[in-house]
C-alpha cells in the first residue's frame, strides 16, 4: 500500500494515539486530585466523626449493653454501608463507656457473659478469652490488651459513637 | 480470617490459633428462564453475604475459603470428589471443624459421600437483600449459625 491511499500514515495514526491515550491517563490522574481541592465533600474527613446509635442515654444501665449502628462509608472506590456493635453501660459517676467487641487477641466478637460461668466479664468464644468489666483483659486468657473503646459523645440525650481509640478507663 | 494478603498473613502466624473451615458452595448457570436465573444469582448473593458476616463474628478462629462454585448442570457426583479434596487439603492443614454451607438442596441427597460437614440451610425468603426486613431475617438466621458453630466448639 502506498502513502497516497493512507490519508494517515501508520507513524501518525501512532502518534495521535498515543497522545491520546496518555492525554486521557494525565486528565484521569490529575482529576481526583483536582476534585480533592475542589470538592468539600470530597475531603478526608477528620477523626471527629459521630455517629448516631439510636440509643436513649437514660435507658442505658450499669450492666453492659449490646448496642447495633451502621453509617455510609467513603472508601476509594465506592460508598458502602458499615454496621458497627458496641458494648455500652454507665460507670459509677454516671458516665457512659461503650467498648469495642472486638476481641484484641485475633478479632472474634466478645459478649458480655457469654459463655458459662463468666459472670461480670466478656468472653470470647474462640479461644476462652475473658475481659473485666472495664474491659481489662484477665491474665492467664489469650488477650494481651484491654478492649478499645469509642469515643462518646452525647447529644439531646442521645448517643452517638465515635472513633475507636485505646481503652481510657483501665 | 478470609483470603486476602492481610488475612492470610494473620493466618499464616496464628495457624494454630484457626481450627475451623467455612465454605460455601454456589452453584451457577446461565441457562434458564428470567426469574430461574435471577433466584440463582440472588442465592449466590446471599450466600456470600451470609459467609461474610459469619466469618467477621468469629474471624480469629475461623477460615473463609474462596466459594467453592460449580456448574448447575455439572452431575454432582463429579464434585463431591472435589469437595472432599478441598476437606481433605485444609484438615491437613489442621482444621478441626469443616463446615460447607449451601442453599442447593441437591448436596442433601450426597451428604453421606461428604466427608466435611454439610450445613445446608432453607433460602430466607426476602425480596430485596438490602432492605431492613431482610437485613433482619438475615441478622436472625446468622446468630443461629454462628450458635451452632460454638456448639461444634464445644464438642
Ligand atoms: S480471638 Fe478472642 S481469645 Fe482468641
Amino acid at each position: 500500500m502506498s502513502d497516497k491511499k493512507q490519508p494517515v500514515s501508520r507513524r501518525q495514526f501512532l502518534n495521535y494515539t498515543l497522545t491520546g491515550v496518555g492525554g486521557f491517563m494525565a486528565a484521569a490522574m490529575l482529576s481526583p486530585m483536582v476534585r480533592m481541592a475542589v470538592d468539600p465533600v470530597l475531603q478526608p474527613k477528620e477523626g471527629g466523626e459521630f455517629h448516631a446509635t439510636g440509643t436513649e442515654v437514660k435507658n442505658i444501665t450499669e450492666e453492659p449493653t449490646r448496642v447495633d449502628f451502621s453509617y455510609e462509608q467513603q472508601d476509594a472506590w465506592y460508598v458502602s454501608e458499615v454496621s458497627k456493635t458496641a458494648w455500652v453501660y454507665k460507670n459509677e459517676s454516671g458516665d457512659v463507656i461503650a467498648f469495642s467487641p472486638i476481641c484484641k487477641h485475633l478479632g472474634c466478637i466478645v459478649k458480655w457473659e457469654g459463655g458459662q460461668g463468666n459472670e461480670n466479664q466478656y468472653y470470647c468464644p474462640c479461644h476462652g478469652g475473658l475481659y473485666e468489666k472495664n474491659g481489662e483483659n484477665v491474665p492467664g486468657t489469650p488477650p494481651l490488651a484491654p478492649l478499645d473503646q469509642y469515643k462518646v459523645k452525647i447529644q439531646d440525650g442521645m448517643l452517638y459513637l465515635g472513633e475507636v481509640i485505646p481503652n481510657k478507663v483501665v | 480470617m478470609k483470603w486476602n494478603g492481610q488475612d492470610v498473613s494473620l493466618y499464616a502466624q496464628s495457624k494454630e490459633f484457626v481450627d475451623t473451615g467455612i465454605v460455601p458452595l454456589i452453584p451457577y448457570s446461565l441457562s434458564g428462564s428470567e426469574k430461574e436465573l435471577t433466584q440463582l444469582a440472588n442465592q449466590s448473593e446471599l450466600l456470600t453475604l451470609f459467609m461474610k458476616e459469619v466469618e467477621e463474628e468469629y474471624r480469629g478462629r475461623i477460615f473463609l475459603a474462596p466459594s467453592f462454585t460449580y456448574l448447575k448442570e455439572t452431575s454432582i457426583d463429579k464434585e463431591i470428589e472435589r469437595i472432599n479434596e478441598w476437606a481433605e487439603r485444609m484438615e491437613a492443614e489442621g482444621f478441626k471443624h469443616l463446615l460447607f454451607f449451601t442453599f442447593d438442596q441437591q448436596w442433601k441427597k450426597a451428604e453421606r459421600k461428604l466427608n466435611p460437614s454439610l450445613i445446608w440451610m432453607p433460602i430466607p425468603q426476602v425480596q430485596d437483600i438490602h432492605n431492613e426486613e431482610a437485613k433482619k431475617v438475615l441478622r436472625s438466621q446468622i446468630e443461629q449459625v454462628t450458635e451452632l458453630i460454638t456448639a461444634y466448639w464445644q464438642e
